[in-house]
């Protein structure tokens, strides 16, 4: 053995381990098309070094040209595998490059069997035996073929092919590992062909090297495509962590979900259900299969529907909204249910997710403090009116008692003989100035009751309107009373006094419902209008109830009630507030159902 | 028809006082008005029978106090109160401290007189029992310091005997003592003389 034996030999089973190696990745994955051509490559450098160990063994001519055509058929397989490892493993060469150099290469392996004995040498002379590495080998001497450029041309091509494949590899991905593989195919092509020439033109007495440039340019790229390897084992590695964190993600939302006092879901931005749970199942009485062919609108009462639609896409609007409405069952029966959604995005698309919660004892709980509030107030209201009637008493009975006793009195004088006429003169004087009394008494009550005069500001109608309809909302929901607004958006300001112009419209919005409570399959229709009657605005409430009844005209007495917990002053007060602004209140009967309430109040003169 | 005893008004509204003056003094009362109760207190009232008409509400001293002030005085005139708006446990106070009536304003005559005539009634009853109260402590002063003494141990009830023990006297000056305590008081039984040592309120 020697050390060219050794070599050699080691270069070849090197190149042919990497090509098993390679070839095998390759038939596993047969998209990983560089492997392939890394593994063809490999192969062929090992052809290539066995070629070389056979020519440097070679005493006779023939012999040595037939081992170096094969040579060359290896050589032109190593090259084309080359700048297919290239093209697949940067996949940033240009094509024109890569068919000019696999064209050369093929076109000196044409020219090398057309043009025997070979194409590097015009004529071999004789074969000489040399010393390398300690051991005696076989070169040729003879006169450079001028064909043989094209070897050299097709070496620099490739050179450059792959400075200008790294280069742009550089540009569009930052991939150190290509840099290397490219870089390193340079030094070793650009070595070989720098050897190539000085031995041909006999600068330098040297056997052919050339599969141990090659197998340079291999041991990179193993390292290379190895440490891609390793670099996606550790990429699999981590996908599995993260699949074990999903599950445990999906395991927690899945807890959560199921955890919720309430409806937990998830929908899409048209409505559909994607998930959900089993407390949706519960509270809803749909099963799951059911559930999935259904959207939210189907579990919410017809009515508001509209509302819901409105809410969701307020939702996807302005990430997140609030909505309450009744759910109805699988049996048909009613919940009033709280919603809140969020707007989330789930594989790309928005959804909402949402959680839903069953509030009907809260409200009735409310609807129930409501009750109890009105009731308080009611009371207030009595006790307030029997304290002033207690006052009214004291004040109006004593004049009539200094009125009592004196004609009583003087009936006694006027059954004498001789009535004293300067003493019944002076009991009727003190009738009349005690009747005076009694009168003013009354007069100052009154104005007690009216509390005054009007603070008058400057106010808009729809501003009224607004707090009003505000101030009315627990019973016009209560009774899903439908209420229309017909009036025009330029009203001008008005002068009033704001609180209790506003009371005489809750006053009359609360007439109107209460006037509808048993209009039954009639819908509950309220309309506000207002009207510019120049110098006046009008204001009507008109409701389609029961009406006014024959005693229509006796509503606005004081004390005179239709209802039966009423106390009869509402209308009253209400009258009593606007005639203290100019105005006037009054009543109209329907020519269908119900009835209609006007009232007028003054234009602020500028707005004239 | 003449009535002797006064009927005094108090009420701080004069148009009534005037009013309610004429009514009585045409019925024959004799009547003394007062627009307050200090006018009233500072002016003679305790001379004989008579009743006072009282308004409850007045600024300074109301009815209810005044009423007070007279049971004090251990005045003999009656009370008789009169008001715009009454209530019942302001009625139920004034009828236990000792008034006639709790009237509301306006008072028919009919009711306002039966009432005064009740009242001045009641005011000579009074007066009548204050007086023989007097006659007795007149006689009871006029009993010697011994007497006093003996009367106390007879109304007692203790036994001639047992009160000459505690006097240190014979049974028979016990005895004499006696007789001349009946005799000075004017009374017949022993059981009179109880009677009368318990209106004098000598236990």
């Amino acid at each position: 053995m020697n050390w060219v034996t050794i070599i050699w030999s080691m270069t070849a089973a090197a190149s042919l381990t990497l090509a098993g190696i390679h070839g095998f990745v390759w038939l596993r994955r047969r998209q990983q098309m560089a492997s392939l051509m890394f593994c063809i490559m490999a192969a062929a450098t090992a052809g290539m070094a066995g070629c070389e160990l056979w020519t440097m063994q070679q005493t006779d001519m023939a012999a040595y040209t037939h081992a170096l055509q094969w040579y060359n058929l290896m050589r032109w397989m190593v090259t084309l595998a080359l700048v297919g490892f290239i093209h697949f493993y940067l996949g940033s060469g240009r094509p024109w490059l890569e068919w000019t150099v696999c064209g050369l290469r093929t076109l000196s392996l044409l020219v090398n069997f057309i043009f025997s004995p070979m194409v590097y040498y015009t004529s071999i002379e004789e074969l000489v035996r040399i010393k390398f590495l300690g051991t005696e080998v076989t070169v040729v001497e003879g006169i450079p073929s001028p064909l043989s450029i094209i070897g050299q041309i097709s070496l620099l091509v490739l050179a450059a092919y792959l400075v200008d494949a790294t280069w742009r590899s550089t540009k569009v991905q930052h991939r150190p590992g290509g840099i290397r593989v490219g870089l390193s195919a340079v030094f070793f092509v650009l070595a070989l062909s720098l050897q190539m020439m000085f031995a041909l033109w006999g600068f330098i007495d040297m056997p052919i090297v050339a599969s141990l440039f090659f197998t340079g340019i291999l041991i990179v790229m193993g390292i290379e495509l190895s440490e891609d390897m390793l670099r996606s084992a550790r990429l699999a590695e981590d996908l599995k962590v993260r699949e074990q964190e999903l599950l445990s993600e999906r395991k927690l939302t899945d807890a959560i979900f199921e955890s919720a006092p309430g409806m937990l879901y998830l929908q899409s931005a048209d409505g559909s259900m994607v998930r959900w749970n089993s407390q949706h199942e519960r509270v809803t009485g749909y099963s799951n299969d059911e559930t999935s062919r259904m959207k939210i609108e189907d579990f919410c009462a017809e009515v508001e529907r509209n509302t819901l639609t409105e809410a969701r896409s307020m939702a996807l609007a302005q990430g997140g909204h609030e909505v309450e409405f009744d759910l109805t069952r699988r049996d048909g029966r009613m919940a009033r249910h709280f919603f809140r959604m969020v707007p989330v995005e789930v594989a790309g698309a928005p959804h909402l997710v949402g959680i839903g919660i069953d509030v009907t004892s809260q409200r009735a709980l409310a609807a129930e403090t409501e009750r109890q509030r009105e009731q308080m107030a009611h009371i207030a209201r009595v006790a307030s009116v029997s304290e002033l009637s207690s006052s009214l008493a004291h004040e109006i009975n004593q004049p009539l008692a200094i009125i009592l006793s004196n004609a009583q009195a003087a009936q006694r004088l006027m059954a004498r003989e001789h009535p004293d006429l300067n003493e019944l003169r002076e009991i009727l004087e003190d009738i009349v100035n005690a009747d005076i009394r009694a009168a003013d008494v009354i007069k100052r009550l009154r104005s007690i009751l009216r509390q005054g005069k009007p603070a008058l500001e400057t106010v808009s109608p729809h501003a009224l309107f607004d707090q009003a309809l505000s101030m009315a909302q627990p019973d016009l929901k209560s009774g899903s009373v439908q209420v229309s607004r017909r009036h025009s958006k330029k009203l001008p300001l008005i002068q009033a006094d704001r609180i209790p112009v506003e009371q005489v419209l809750l006053n009359l919005i609360k007439n109107a419902c209460e006037a509808m409570e048993d209009n039954g399959s009639r819908e509950k229709t309220l309309s506000l209008t207002c009207i510019n009657e120049g110098g006046w605005l009008r204001f009507s409430v008109r409701d389609n109830g029961h009406g006014l009844g024959e005693d229509g005209d006796k509503i606005f007495e004081a004390f005179h009630t239709t209802k039966p917990k009423g106390l009869g002053l509402g209308l009253t007060i209400c009258q009593t507030i606007i005639r203290a602004h100019g105005g006037n209140l009054w009543s109209e009967k329907n020519k269908s159902h119900g009835a209609t309430f006007h009232f007028q109040l003054p234009i602020v003169p500028e707005n004239l | 028809m003449k009535h002797s005893e006064t009927v005094f008004l108090v009420d701080d509204e004069p148009a009534l006082l005037k009013a309610l003056g004429r009514l009585l003094k045409a019925e024959g009362f004799a009547v003394q008005a007062f627009d307050s109760a200090m006018k009233f207190l500072s002016a003679p009232h305790n001379n004989g029978a008579g009743c006072v008409l009282l308004d409850q509400s007045m600024p300074e001293m109301s009815g209810m106090e005044l009423q007070q002030r007279l049971v004090q005085e251990d005045s003999a005139l009656a009370v008789i109160f009169i008001t715009g708006n009454g209530d019942i446990p302001m009625s139920v106070r004034a009828i236990k401290a000792g008034a006639v009536d709790f009237l509301t304003k306006p008072v028919k005559d009919k009711d306002l007189l039966a009432v005064i005539q009740t009242a001045l009634e009641k005011s000579r009853t009074m007066l009548a029992e204050r007086a023989e109260i007097n006659q007795w402590k007149q006689r009871h002063a006029e009993l010697s310091a011994r007497e006093k003494e003996v009367l106390f141990h007879v109304v007692k009830g203790l036994p001639n005997k047992q009160i000459a023990a505690n006097l240190g006297v014979v049974e028979q000056t016990i005895k004499v003592h006696r007789g001349r305590v009946m005799a000075k008081m004017g009374v017949e039984s022993l059981a009179q003389l109880v009677l009368v040592a318990e209106r004098l309120q000598l236990k």
